[in-house]
């Protein structure tokens, strides 16, 4: 049998960055194949290059044996290759409809874009995945899990042979993602090869019949889903035993160090009340897209919420905090933030490692200060951090994203902070450097201080944290000791909270 | 948001048909007409490119240049084209500036509209020549009762709605300015922006066409204001500079209004000089009332 | 050789000074005298002053298109005797006043208002044209006070006093962004406002500074330019804003990117006192100045555009 898809060696690099090391993949027609590993595996930047968003630097690409070329997504589409990508990239102005058909629109027969017929069919795609939206509807009015929704059914509305799904499921919740078995096996049975990425193993099992795990931008092995079992398939994506990863847990734990009280984020949302003392790292777990992050980010103006109150030691800040100067307030305070985005929110990639670390310390001692003559300062942390570069004057650009990641991290850790909140903590780094930077978030935390942290990987949350908070719709819904928690019970915890299923994110 | 125009549109007609007997005449009318019409015209080529996150400074460049091309005195079968031609390469180099060589639109625009002043200088130094007679004939004539301007100016309408509203193209252009991801459905991201840049500068040509009918001259200075006034209008008309949401209604309403305000002032007898100020300030006051995300440009 | 090769790279503008020197040297030697180059240089001030300002926002990823207004409102208000006619300090105050009024209301709109800085800019230029005409209501103003005259003609060691200020602000507002920690968050803003929001920079405090140094600097170059002529003007203005964009892009400098520094900018301005010097011997009219002066910025952004990865 010829393969729908194969790829050969492919690599592929940004800047210093390597994403992939020369990786090949099959995919057989009518089969489900799971494309599982880390943060920053290479998962995304394969599926990229499939669908012709990204040009390889090497390797050969060949669709039913006949070898091609995608130098955009146009060509992929062409050649019946549909993705669903895992970052959102629904056009917000544009109906749901448009959304749908953007890029292969029916024409009536004086060439304009039929708006009938292309509302017709998404209506039908809509109703296939029981989604009560209208195909009018503007895609900036939807929820996080609709807007999930409608990314499917693009995908399922492109009529390709082959689909390839990034984390489809993130945001849906076990009813929703029921729903988007049923559709994916009876494309199955008809005959496309799908391709589906997810961090829920236990939906690999439920849905795949092949596995290739990926490692730091090289393949791992390629495996039939009966051949494995979770715990297998987890050492495979790891590359060692967990308990290797973490540094052990705290033993003891101060006075409160963070406390939210009351926190509501919107006027008809409940409220939230959560603390974090001294010496403890405390995780916010739950299905993607409700709340967490809002719960977080509200604590320094970063998104906007109702009312409530955060204590940081003894001060005592009364939310919601102004967008200009809510960051700048926690800071003052002794508590830090390290964003997800650490390209677009976090670094500032065309100055130098030395600019990035003394921004936050120089910018709270105000603008009219005299720099700091900080060289030994700078040595000392990049030695502390072992941040592999070529001079504190290099471009933060030209680092690793471990060792960016390390280079944010100093710049929020200084004497000061008390209470640190992280989202994705190791986004996109190697294993090397999350070792490293687990290390050093739990030595933070010895010293006294506490954080509060939001991860996708679930295996990073129960690995390293000492409680997590289980928050569903914009609550917390569950507590666990994080020696005691497990994937299946964070997911139940959340889901009990959710008698209907409906899935709208807060 | 695009009633604002529109109201303000009504209101102003209402408020000087009361203040001034001049105003409902019907050859204050169909004056008022001739004024909106070029105005309209830019204003809606301006539309497309600030839908795709762009600003095209050079249109009222371009605009002096078209007169001065078609007062080189050159047979009418020779010049108009030319201008056109010329219009349509100011387009395509803004637009493959911006899009293949990455420079920022403003200031692709602003060097385009540098040259392009001094191309015209060149050309024209002072106001003057003759324009072929048809392009007089058709601006100031009238098919049975309706004036040319009004059947053009409807033409326009209706060409740019099917444009932005109905065909292929202006979908893809609302999607490339709704956000960086256009690209990953498959639609051709450089060459639609390049596209709505070439649209633009062929409208400010026709705009450029129809003032040199109007005047019967050739003329380095006319186009000037036109850059700001149709951001202006376009701005009104509720179209978002940051791009992505726009529409034709809303850029007639806006341009309308400007030139019904200049048209009223004139009749109430406002000095120039403070019709500049109030131009200014309602510039002011409309990105006022745009909320965006970013600081900056 | 690695730093020489550095610090050429960093801007445009030093090659093309050093190539439009030799050509000059080359072809008119008899120019290459201090005291005929000062006429020049002197010449460009109110451009290079100009600059200092809109090199600034422009690392803020903002832009001053209302400097023509500034320059305009300020030449007008001296000329017509609005601020005396023998007290230096009434002039100065009264000029930087305005132009710090102006710089607030751009800064203020641009950075806490969020509204596009090409727009409220170019709006606050127009309503500044607007005012000065409807003031001068068609009749020029009067005669520029002699007392700046007089100074724009002081050569204190030689060099005219104009180049003097031009380079002290230029030193000044180097040691602004080199010493203070106000530089890094310039800088922070430029490369990415939202990562610079999250580290802790004020960001809107940040572009407001800009704006209001900018409106400042668009003051103090509306005093030169006046001191340079004897009677008030009520045209001019709008190439200067062409020329300040050009000279910054010239001297490394684009918006939020600032490899250039102070100097670039600086060096920027004196490539065109040499291209003005050359096209005015080689007797070049004013349209080609315009066709150059917009291929300049064309082909240095090409430049940029091209050199980002």
């Amino acid at each position: 049998m010829t393969a729908l898809v194969e790829l050969e060696d492919i690599g592929k690099s940004y800047g210093p960055t390597v994403a992939l090391r020369g990786v090949s993949f099959r995919l057989a027609p009518g089969t489900v194949h799971a494309l599982v590993g880390e943060n920053g595996a290479g998962k995304s930047t394969l599926m990229k290059i499939l669908s012709g968003v990204v040009t390889p630097d090497r390797g050969i690409l060949r669709l039913r044996g006949e070898r091609v070329v995608l130098p955009h997504p146009r060509a992929a589409l062409d050649r019946g290759i549909a993705t669903v990508f895992q970052e959102l990239s629904l056009l917000p102005n544009l109906t749901v409809a448009e959304n749908i058909f953007l890029g292969h629109e029916p024409r009536n027969r004086w060439g304009m874009v039929d708006r009938r017929v292309m509302e017709e069919r998404t209506a039908e795609l809509l109703a296939a995945l029981e989604l009560a939206v209208s195909p009018r509807c503007l895609v900036r009015q939807l929820s996080l899990a609709e807007r999930q929704f409608v990314e499917i059914a693009r995908g399922l509305g492109a009529d390709a042979q082959v689909l390839i799904l990034d984390e489809p499921s993130a945001a849906l919740n076990a009813a929703d993602v029921e729903k988007l078995f049923r559709q994916v096996r009876r494309l199955r049975e008809a005959g496309t090869g799908i391709i589906y990425i997810s961090h829920r193993l236990e939906e690999v099992f439920a849905l795949a019949d092949t596995v290739t795990v990926l490692k730091d931008g090289a393949e791992v092995g390629t495996y039939g889903t009966t051949d494995l079992d979770p715990d297998r398939l987890i050492a495979l994506m790891v590359g060692r035993d967990l308990v290797d990863l973490f540094p052990p847990r705290a033993t003891e734990t101060g006075e409160v160090a963070l406390a939210v009280e009351e926190l509501r984020l919107s006027e008809a949302a409940p409220t939230v009340s959560l603390s974090v003392r001294r010496g403890e790292i405390v995780g916010l777990a739950g299905l993607e897209g409700q709340g967490q992050r809002e719960i977080l980010r509200s604590l320094v103006g970063l998104v906007p919420c109702q009312s409530g109150r955060v204590r940081v030691g003894d001060a005592v800040l009364d939310l919601p905090l102004g967008a200009r100067e809510g960051i700048r307030a926690g800071y003052a305070r002794g508590m830090g933030m390290i964003p997800e985005d650490r390209k677009e929110e976090g670094l500032l990639l065309d100055l130098s490692v030395a600019g990035n670390l003394l921004l936050t310390s120089e910018s709270l001692r105000g603008a009219l200060a005299p720099r700091h003559k900080a060289r030994e300062e700078v040595a000392r942390q990049v030695e502390d951090l072992a941040i592999k570069t070529e001079s504190p004057e290099a471009p933060v650009a030209s680092l690793s994203g471990g060792n960016q990641q390390k280079v944010l991290l100093g710049r929020v850790l200084g004497p000061e902070l008390e209470v640190l909140l992280v989202e994705e903590p190791t986004r996109g780094v190697d294993v090397g450097a999350k070792v490293e930077i687990y290390q050093r978030l739990r030595e933070f935390a010895e010293a006294g201080g506490a954080v509060l942290l939001l991860s996708r990987e679930t295996l990073e949350l129960i690995g390293l944290c000492d409680r997590l908070l289980v928050v569903h719709g914009g609550r917390v819904v569950g507590k666990m000791r994080g020696e005691e928690a497990t994937d299946h019970a964070i997911l139940e915890a959340a889901l009990a909270a959710d008698p209907e299923a409906g899935g709208e994110a807060a | 948001m695009w009633w604002i125009p529109v109201v303000a549109l009504l209101a102003a007609a209402v408020y000087l048909s009361l203040a001034t007997d001049r105003f409902a005449t019907e050859r204050n009318l169909t004056n008022l007409v001739a004024q909106a019409g070029p105005l309209l015209l830019v204003s809606l080529g301006q539309m497309l490119v600030v839908v795709i996150r762009g600003l095209d400074l050079s249109v009222g460049a371009v605009i002096s240049l078209t007169t001065a091309i078609v007062a080189l005195e050159l047979p009418a079968p020779v010049s108009l084209p030319l201008a056109l031609l010329a219009g349509a390469c100011v387009g395509l180099v803004n637009g493959t500036l911006t899009v293949r060589f990455r420079v920022h639109p403003i200031i692709a625009t602003l060097a385009m509209a540098g040259i392009l002043q001094g191309v015209t200088q060149l050309l024209r130094p002072v106001a003057g020549g003759r324009v072929p007679e048809v392009l007089g004939a058709v601006v100031n004539g009238s098919v049975g009762p309706v004036s040319t301007p009004i059947l053009l100016a409807l033409v326009a309408i209706g060409g740019m709605t099917l444009l932005l509203h109905r065909s292929r193209l202006g979908l893809h252009l609302f999607a490339v300015g709704g956000g960086e991801t256009a690209g990953s459905f498959g639609v051709a991201e450089g060459r639609t922006r390049i596209t709505a840049y070439v649209l633009c500068s062929v409208l400010a040509t026709l705009t450029g066409l129809f003032i040199a009918g109007r005047i019967g001259s050739g003329d380095p200075n006319i186009g000037g204001p036109f850059s700001v006034d149709s951001i202006t209008a376009v701005a009104l008309g509720g179209t978002q500079l940051a791009g992505g949401i726009g529409s034709v209604g809303g850029t007639v309403a806006g341009a309308a209004f400007l030139a019904l305000l200049s048209n009223g002032m004139n009749l109430l007898n406002v000095s120039a000089f403070v019709q500049t100020i109030l131009k200014g300030t309602i510039l002011l006051v409309v990105v006022l009332l745009q909320p965006r995300k970013n600081i900056g440009l | 050789m690695r730093t020489l090769r550095h610090w050429l790279g960093s801007a445009p503008s030093y090659a093309v000074f050093l190539v439009l020197l030799a050509v000059l040297a080359a072809t008119r030697p008899e120019m290459m005298k201090l005291n005929i180059l000062g006429i020049f240089f002197r010449q460009v001030v109110p451009l290079g002053i100009v600059v200092i300002g809109q090199l600034l926002v422009m690392r803020v990823r903002s832009i001053d298109l209302s400097l023509g207004g500034v320059i305009l409102l300020i030449n007008y208000l001296l000329s017509s005797g609005f601020f005396g006619q023998d007290h230096l300090l009434w002039m100065v105050t009264g000029s930087l006043a305005i132009g710090l009024g102006v710089g607030l209301v751009n800064g203020w709109l641009v950075a806490y208002r969020r509204a596009s800085a090409v727009v409220v800019t170019l709006a606050v230029g127009i309503v500044l044209i607007g005012i000065v005409e409807s003031l001068a209501n068609g009749r020029p103003p009067g005669d520029v006070p002699d007392l700046l005259g007089e100074l724009y003609n002081w050569r204190p060691g030689g060099i005219p006093a104009p180049v003097v200020l031009w380079v002290l602000l230029v030193t000044l507002m180097s040691l602004l962004l080199g010493r203070l920690v106000w530089g890094r968050q310039v800088d922070a803003v430029g490369a990415n406002p939202e990562a610079a929001h999250l580290a802790g920079v004020p960001v809107a405090r940040t572009v407001l500074g800009a704006h209001v140094l900018c409106g400042l600097m668009a003051a103090a170059g509306g005093l030169v330019q006046t001191a340079s002529i004897a009677v008030g003007s009520l045209k001019f203005g709008p190439e200067l804003v062409l020329n300040s964009i050009a000279a910054t892009i010239l001297g490394g400098v684009i918006f939020g990117r600032g490899t250039g520094g102070v100097w670039g900018p600086f060096f920027g301005v004196g490539c065109f006192a040499l291209l003005f010097t050359l096209m005015t011997t080689l007797g070049i009219d004013a349209p080609v100045k315009l066709i150059v002066q917009g291929a300049i910025i064309g082909l240095a952004a090409v430049v940029y555009g091209l050199r980002r990865p």
